[in-house]
Order: structure tokens, then C-alpha cells, then sequence
């Protein structure tokens, strides 16, 4: 197994690492030798949609995933969780790598087609409508209503990230993202072929109380 | 952010994707504090990696910004992908080129989009792209 980061953070304002964050980290793991090859001898550029605490990047970082010539990118609204995601970086003594942390909304203000990796823990619950934004950085509740609900089927902002890949990602690119089974991954995944031709691969999948969590890589064959 | 970051960079308005002047950013040099951070060391493979990946035009432009003029118009080749086959004058431009790119950091400053003109700022290191809700 591979180590874990430490993490040390105010959980009122950011997202706490629990079983859909280390299930993300299993995917991750599990592919880390298929990432390798992927990008062997070439720059490899990460985005880490939603870091909250920083567990993901910070896991990517100390473990050299997908290799160890990576940038990486932490992609937030939400403020506190870019300066926690710095200051977990720290605690793990990843300064050595080359990571930013950016505040924005998903990838829009990433250059089309440079990223090669994309991870997405998205907010994937079930709720009526996805929160606005909230209007101060001292609203911290409202922060992290933003870190779990989705919207209809938890799919409004996930389905956001999808039907952009083919702008984000670059020729080579893949993601990883998380879902619910209330999100209807089976159904997702299929529309994803169907409408942009994307590949995809259930990677993980674990029951977590009485949720079923899965993460699926969606990628080209090229 | 380090000086590399510029170069992945764009407008976050949508209707800007469709113009050349999205990218990249215009930097306001007057408001940008630098400060060099040697927190990653030079590993010339990686640099060799990430100058094969960058828009050269893109890192002439906002190193100008920044008051920077020296760099060669074109982007530098090597005699070799190998590193240690590189010779003096190579490594030297590799390690001016990661003071440039990975070491730089922009700790503090503004930039705004060439195309639609609105301007982004940088905090305690961190940039934030996000747009005003009537624009986003
Ligand atoms: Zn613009």
C-alpha cells in the first residue's frame, strides 16, 4: 500500500477526508502503474478539481503519480480549501514538486486541451439545486454545503466536468472521477460513449454506509 | 504562482475562448511582487519535459510584462535529450530558465484578459480566476 498523507485541517471549513476520498486514493494506486507508462519520458500536467483538504494531490505528489516530471494543479472555489491544500502540501514535505493552487470554476480558466490528468471528487449528492456561491469567505457553512451537493441526481456539476473533457483534456488526457449510485454511473458512462466517444473503466467500488461509492477513469485509446 | 502557471492560464469568460487574446494573460508588472522560491530544486529532465510542453510566445509575452526582455525570441533547442550530453552553454540556459519558470513565484499582482479587459488578481500566492456572478 502505498503512504497517506497527513492531514491536519479545520474540517468547518473544508471537506474531511472520508471514504469517497481514500476510495479515490485506491483508484488512483490501482492505476499508478497503467499512469506510468501512460506519460513515461514527457511532461505531465494535473488538475485536481475540488481538492478540500489536499489528501489527493498531496497523494499524487508523494507518490510521484502519475510521474515524477508532473505539474500539479489544485482547482477550488472554495478559498479555504486552496490554503489548506498548501499547507497539507507542506506537512507532507511535498515542496519539492511543482504544485499551484488556483481559485476557480472547474477547469474554465485552464488553457483547452493542456491537462492530462484530471481527479474529481465532485459534489455527487442528491439535493435540489447546487448552492450558490457564497457571497463571503467567512461564510464557512456555506462552503461546504458547496463540497457535497449536486443538484439533481448529485449530477449538475459532475455533468458540468464531462461534457467538457473534450476542451479540457489533451489527446492523451484521462480522468477520474467519483460517483454515487444515485448519480446512475452505469447510465453516465454509457451516455459518455455514446455522446463523445469517451472509453471508460470502473476502477473501484466500495459500499460506505449505505452509499455505494465507485470511480470510473474515462479515457481514449488512441 | 510560479511563472510556469502563466502559461496554462486563459480568461475564464467563455465567450473569450473563441479569441487568440485569452491567452495568455496580461500582467501588470508594476503591481506584480516577485519573490524567488528555491524550494524545487533543477532537475534539467524536467525542464527539458516542460520546455518541449510551453507556449514560448506566451512565456516572452509575460516575462515582458514582468520587465523581463532577455530571453531569446526563439524557443531554446538542445543538442540533446539526453541531459548529460547537454554542454555548458545548454545547462547554463536550462538553470536560467528554471529560475525563470519554476523558481518565480508571483506572490502578489494583477492581470487582465486582452480580449474583454477584465482584470484577475494574485493573493498570498494564489490566483483567482473565478468571475462575478453576471459574468460567469
Ligand atoms: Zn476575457
Amino acid at each position: 500500500m502505498l503512504p497517506t498523507p497527513y492531514v491536519k485541517c479545520d474540517y468547518s471549513k473544508v471537506y474531511e477526508p472520508s471514504e469517497d476520498s481514500f476510495l479515490l486514493l485506491d483508484a488512483l494506486e490501482e492505476d499508478k502503474q497503467y499512469l506510468q507508462q501512460k506519460f513515461q519520458n514527457q511532461l505531465a500536467v494535473v488538475c485536481e478539481l475540488g481538492p478540500g483538504s489536499g489528501i489527493v494531490t498531496t497523494f499524487l505528489m508523494q507518490n510521484e503519480i502519475p510521474i515524477k516530471n508532473s505539474l500539479y494543479f489544485a482547482v477550488d472555489i472554495n478559498p479555504w480549501a486552496l490554503e489548506t491544500t498548501l499547507d497539507t502540501a507542506k506537512r507532507n514535505s511535498c515542496e519539492k514538486y511543482f504544485m499551484d493552487p488556483v481559485r476557480s470554476s472547474l477547469c474554465s480558466s485552464f488553457r483547452n486541451n493542456e491537462i492530462d490528468l484530471l481527479v474529481f471528487n465532485p459534489p455527487y449528492v442528491p439535493a435540489e439545486e447546487v448552492p450558490l456561491i457564497p457571497k463571503s469567505k467567512e461564510y464557512i457553512d456555506e462552503w461546504l454545503d458547496l463540497a457535497l451537493l449536486g443538484g439533481k441526481d448529485g449530477m449538475d456539476v459532475t455533468q458540468i466536468v464531462l461534457d467538457n473533457l473534450n476542451q479540457t483534456l489533451s489527446t492523451k488526457g484521462i480522468a477520474y472521477i467519483l460517483f454515487c449510485a444515485r448519480n446512475k454511473p452505469e447510465e453516465v458512462v454509457k451516455l459518455m460513449k455514446k455522446k463523445y466517444n469517451w472509453d471508460s473503466k470502473l476502477i473501484v467500488h466500495r459500499k460506505a454506509g449505505w452509499e455505494v461509492l465507485s470511480v470510473y477513469r474515462f479515457y481514449k485509446d488512441i | 504562482m510560479k511563472f510556469l502557471t502563466t502559461n496554462f492560464l486563459k480568461c475564464s469568460v467563455r465567450t473569450c475562448d473563441t479569441s487568440n487574446d485569452s491567452f495568455p494573460l496580461q500582467y501588470d508588472g508594476s503591481k506584480c511582487e516577485l519573490v524567488q522560491d528555491e524550494s524545487i530544486e533543477l532537475n534539467p529532465e524536467f525542464l527539458l519535459n516542460i520546455l518541449d510542453r510551453v507556449d514560448w510566445d506566451a512565456v516572452l509575452s509575460v516575462a515582458a510584462d514582468l520587465g523581463n526582455t532577455t530571453l531569446p525570441p526563439n524557443k531554446p533547442v538542445f543538442s540533446s535529450t539526453s541531459v548529460d550530453e547537454l554542454n555548458e552553454d545548454e545547462q547554463a540556459v536550462l538553470r536560467d530558465l528554471h529560475v525563470l519558470l519554476v523558481q518565480t513565484n508571483i506572490v502578489e499582482g494583477e492581470m487582465k484578459c486582452k480580449n474583454c479587459g477584465h482584470i484577475y488578481y494574485i493573493k498570498n500566492s494564489i490566483p483567482n480566476l473565478l468571475l462575478p456572478p453576471h459574468l460567469a
